[in-house]
């Protein structure tokens, strides 16, 4: 649970992807992200990667439709209220974010980091930054005790240019998440109604 | 006429029970008298209502221990560290435990279900699997692991492929479901606010005015302290202790005022009448005499007493002071008698008050309630005790001489019975008899009746303006209703459970209900968790192993959890205000919003209760309103016999004519106000009974002579009693202000009419 916490901070930061020595950027009101992903989770005793497939629109304030189109049509919403799953028209899965608290907090979290604000990773994690031939590297090593004793990750990897181009997750037991952005661009305009309609979803009783 | 010859002994034997019924009262007080104030144990012991009765006590204590404070600030930080400091300071004062949901606490619930997996299914997932929809449950965990950063690790995904145990997990009943755990905090945003929830339970005693004062005064010192370092912090405080300390300090308050109005305004008045304090002395003496004797008969017949028996005893023994003050007035009396003349004036009248008056008494004695058996025997034998405090002491005592300006008293008392005798006033009185009547008329066709429990406290407006805040922003004010379930063990208390719980589901299905919690919802029945195991263990395993390039799936093998291992643990600290016995556990109902649809649903299911511990109250304090009221009438038609043998049966009739126009048009005045008639009312009503047949009786044997003297008596009767009762019509109790009210009302009546039996004659007049 706390795993999608982190992804989705980071998924934040494709919006602010810090050029080096340059305070990171966020996005302007109404700004939305677009782009396509590709998802790879490594788990320990399976047989090979789970390897997903899609779109992502980040709407701050708003919040993220992931598309999955691979290897089946599913779509995850996510909004301060809560997180659902569609597939085939039909929602699969409503958790209000009362149900799963974790929720608001990673909703606070999405927010401080698109204000470009890192004081709330800096209190879990210790970050490094590096940098070479124009691409950026951030290393984020889980804290030992507090909060980030509940969580399951160890560490963070992120890597961009312009815009983050990958996030890999290492979780403690062994497991590891690797996300690969591509194709991302910035809009100034407004999200559709379909989209609108889309995120009503989430968290809705 | 002189002294007879018993009274010397008489007054002497009277000595010796006084001094008896005082040492045995000392010796009680030595070692402590058993003062019950529990207002459940008043109710009536019926069979089938005693286990809910305990039932319904344990819940009320449960949750008038819990208190609930909200802390908002505009910034989040701001709004934590002052809910830090208040815990602190709360937690380190020992008067409260804590109920801290921290983020150890979601992962000691996660790791105590953990050896169960397998057997734990979410409600809607096991009607799902029962209904066949297993692919569906694949489907969506399929679309749950390949989604958007995963639920769940390798070493979970193993176990449970299907992600059920996530899914069992979020859907166990939220106790607050607007609320969210933030880093440590359960909180809630509002529009401009962040609210941190603090909640516990008070150690001590919440009715008790020690811990009340405690307890306020720490939370307003610390908030008053946060406040000054964040200025606008706001707080919602919730818990019964708040109204509570509130109630006590306004109803400390109300009581020394009313008191004081009392005690000084007696005072006041017998002094001025009287010009001397020997009357006001003899006459609250007889009374306390007959207050003590009524306690000690109390104690020795039942070895307790019930503080509401002790309120309504003492004033009930109070009606007493009407047969002193009788005869405390004939010292106006003109022919200026001997002290023994004097009591042999009075003595048939006030005889025939006090029998009418205990006839009124012994017909609470066969209520079948204890408590009005209790205050039955506490004024049987005060009353009585204090009547022949007077008959026996009050000669020897006295030596009053007819003063010189009784005339004028005489003259201001009389005007009350010259009203219905004078010609030239005779329209204005049938006038102001018609309008009675007709208000009478109007009032009955408004009256309305209601004992509502709630309505009977006054609570504060501040604090209830805050409860109901902090209703709206956490979503739930508490159960205040609940559901009993027993069993002969705890396995089939929690299958009775979930079979109550589908129907709950249904009633919530109908908005007749918003949300239900017990520890069925918590820990499923051995039953239940062996048909999840089969429901699970059915699903295609390989399918789903496959579809994740699983090659060994673990099927899981759950240890079965029982409701014992449950509250050991202590990862689910709620449970143990559910589980009040072994078979014995208590469903939470929250916002009922059809009471009538949840009592049918529930009802006839054996071991299966529906207690709405306010609403009970409030149904059987109208039991009691009911059969009060019908002892009433049962008590005034039994008058009629001492009276018909008296006065012959229509003076009989005569003289309690007066007291039933009070009984009828009390009710119908105050129904007229916009005030539904209640138990206490009622209540009121026996007083307004007994004493109204006591100021017509004392007209009745009124010579003409005497007249101005009896009435003068009759007069400061009244004030008295307006004085101690009537006062209690300006509490701020409802309660308090219904008894007064009525006895405002009623007594008035009853002394305006009084006069009307004066036409009435003793077949014998002089003799008893």
């Amino acid at each position: 649970m706390r795993g999608k916490l982190i992804i989705l901070a980071f998924l934040a930061l494709l919006a602010s992807g810090p050029a080096v020595g340059e305070e990171p950027q966020t996005l302007a009101q109404g700004e939305i992200l677009r782009g396509r992903f590709m998802q790879e989770r490594l788990l320990q005793g399976f047989d090979g990667p789970l390897r997903s497939e899609g779109s992502f629109v980040l709407a701050p304030d708003k919040g993220l439709i992931w598309r999955t189109e691979k290897p089946f049509i599913v779509t995850t919403l996510m909004t301060e209220k809560g997180l659902a799953q569609q597939s085939n028209g039909a929602t699969t899965l409503n958790v209000p974010a009362t149900r799963a608290p974790i929720m608001t907090g990673l909703y606070d979290m999405l927010t401080a980091a698109l204000a470009g604000d890192w004081s709330g990773l800096d209190k879990d994690f210790t970050v490094e930054r590096s940098e070479d031939g124009g691409k950026w590297h951030l290393r984020l090593k889980a804290r030992a005790g507090g909060p980030t004793a509940t969580m399951p990750v160890s560490e963070i990897r992120v890597s961009g240019g312009g815009f983050v181009d990958q996030v890999e997750i290492e979780k403690q037991g062994g497991d590891l998440d690797r996300l690969t952005f591509t194709d991302q661009k910035r809009e100034a305009g407004a999200l559709t109604g379909d989209e609108k309609a889309l995120l009503d979803i989430a968290g809705k009783p | 006429m002189t002294r007879p010859r018993t009274a010397r002994p008489l007054a002497i034997f009277w000595l010796l029970l006084v001094v008896a019924t005082a040492g045995y009262l000392g010796v009680n007080a030595w070692s402590g008298i058993a003062f019950r104030t529990d207002l459940l144990s008043l109710l009536p012991a019926e069979k089938d209502r005693q286990d809910a009765n305990a039932l319904a006590g344990q819940l009320i204590e449960n949750s008038s221990r819990r208190f609930v404070l909200l802390i908002g600030h505009s910034s989040r930080e701001a709004a934590r560290s002052a809910a830090a400091e208040i815990e602190k300071s709360l937690a380190s004062s020992g008067l409260v435990s804590l109920q801290q949901i921290g983020p150890d606490q979601v992962k000691a619930m996660g790791a105590f279900y953990l050896p169960h997996l397998g057997a734990l299914l979410a409600p809607a997932d096991r009607e799902a699997l029962s209904a066949g929809g297993g692919q569906a449950i694949a489907q969506r965990a399929l679309a749950q692991i390949y989604g958007v950063g995963g639920f769940a690790d390798a070493h979970l995904l193993k176990r449970d492929p299907f992600l059920l145990f996530p899914a069992f997990l979020t859907s166990l009943p939220a106790p607050l479901s607007r609320l969210a755990l933030d880093d440590g905090y359960l909180s809630v945003k509002s529009d401009d606010k962040t609210w941190i929830m603090i909640t516990g339970n008070i150690a001590g005693d919440p009715y008790a005015l020690d811990t009340q004062d405690k307890f306020t005064d720490l939370i307003a010192d610390v908030v008053g302290r946060e406040a000054g370092k964040a200025p606008d912090l706001a707080i919602k405080r919730g818990g019964a202790i708040f109204f509570a300390a509130k109630g006590s300090q306004s109803g400390l308050r109300e009581t020394s005022t009313l008191g004081a109005i009392a005690t000084v305004g007696t005072m006041l008045l017998l002094i001025g009448a009287f010009r001397r304090v020997g009357p006001l002395l003899m006459n609250v003496m007889a009374v306390i005499i007959g207050i003590g004797a009524g306690l000690a008969a109390n104690l020795a017949l039942f070895g307790e007493i019930h503080i509401a028996t002790l309120l309504f005893g003492v004033g009930l023994t109070g009606v007493a002071v009407d047969y002193g003050i009788h005869y405390s007035a004939t010292v106006f009396d003109p022919s200026r008698p001997t002290t023994w003349q004097r009591l042999h004036e009075v003595l048939p009248g006030i005889s025939l008050g006090l029998v009418t008056t205990l006839i009124g008494y012994l017909i609470l004695l066969w209520a079948p309630f204890p408590a009005l058996r209790q205050v039955a025997v506490f004024s049987i034998v005060g009353l009585s005790v204090s009547f022949f405090t007077v008959v026996f002491w009050f000669p020897f005592l006295d030596r009053g001489e007819a003063p010189g300006y009784g005339r004028h008293l005489l003259g201001l008392a009389n005007v009350f019975w010259r009203i219905w005798e004078d010609p030239r006033l005779r329209r204005l009185c049938r006038m102001v008899l018609l309008i009675l009547i007709g208000l009478g008329a109007v009032g009955v066709l408004q009256l309305g009746t209601s004992d509502d429990v709630r309505r009977m406290q006054s609570l504060d407006p501040t604090l209830l303006a805050e409860q109901a805040d902090l209703q709206e922003l956490t979503g739930t004010g508490g159960a205040i209703q609940f559901v009993t379930v027993e069993a002969a063990d705890d396995e089939a208390a929690l299958q009775l459970g979930e079979d109550v719980g589908r129907t709950l589901d249904e009633l919530q299905a109908q908005n007749a209900l918003a949300a239900h919690r017990g520890p069925a919802d918590f820990v499923p029945s051995l039953k239940r968790q062996a048909e999840n195991k089969a429901l699970i263990e059915r699903l295609d395993w390989t399918g789903q192993a496959e579809a994740l390039g699983l090659s060994v799936p673990v099927k899981p093998t759950p240890t079965p959890l029982t409701l014992q291992q449950a509250l050991d643990d202590g990862a689910l600290p709620f449970l143990k205000e559910w589980v009040l016995g072994v078979g014995r556990q208590v469903i939470a109902l929250d916002g009922i919003r059809d009471v009538a649809a949840v009592r049918a649903a529930l009802a006839g299911r054996p071991g299966v209760h529906f207690l709405d511990p306010a609403g009970d109250f409030s149904e059987r304090l109208g039991t009691y309103r009911h059969r009060a009221m019908w002892l009433i009438g049962f008590s005034a038609l039994l008058m009629i016999l001492p009276l018909a043998w008296r006065y012959g049966f229509k003076g009989g009739l005569t003289v309690l004519l007066p007291s039933m126009a009070a009984l009828l048009l009390t009710p119908a005045l105050i129904a007229l106000g916009g005030e539904a008639i209640s138990f206490f009312h009622v209540m009121g009503l026996i007083l307004v009974l007994a004493m109204g047949v006591d100021y017509a009786t004392f007209c009745a044997e009124s010579d003409y002579a005497r007249r101005p003297v009896t009435m003068l008596a009759v007069l400061l009767d009244m004030v008295t009693t307006l004085l101690s009762f009537g006062v209690l019509a300006f509490s701020s109790v409802f309660a308090v202000h219904a008894f007064g009210l009525t006895m405002l009302l009623g007594i008035l009546i009853a002394f305006l009419l009084a006069p009307l039996a004066g036409g009435v004659n003793p077949r014998s007049r002089g003799s008893v």
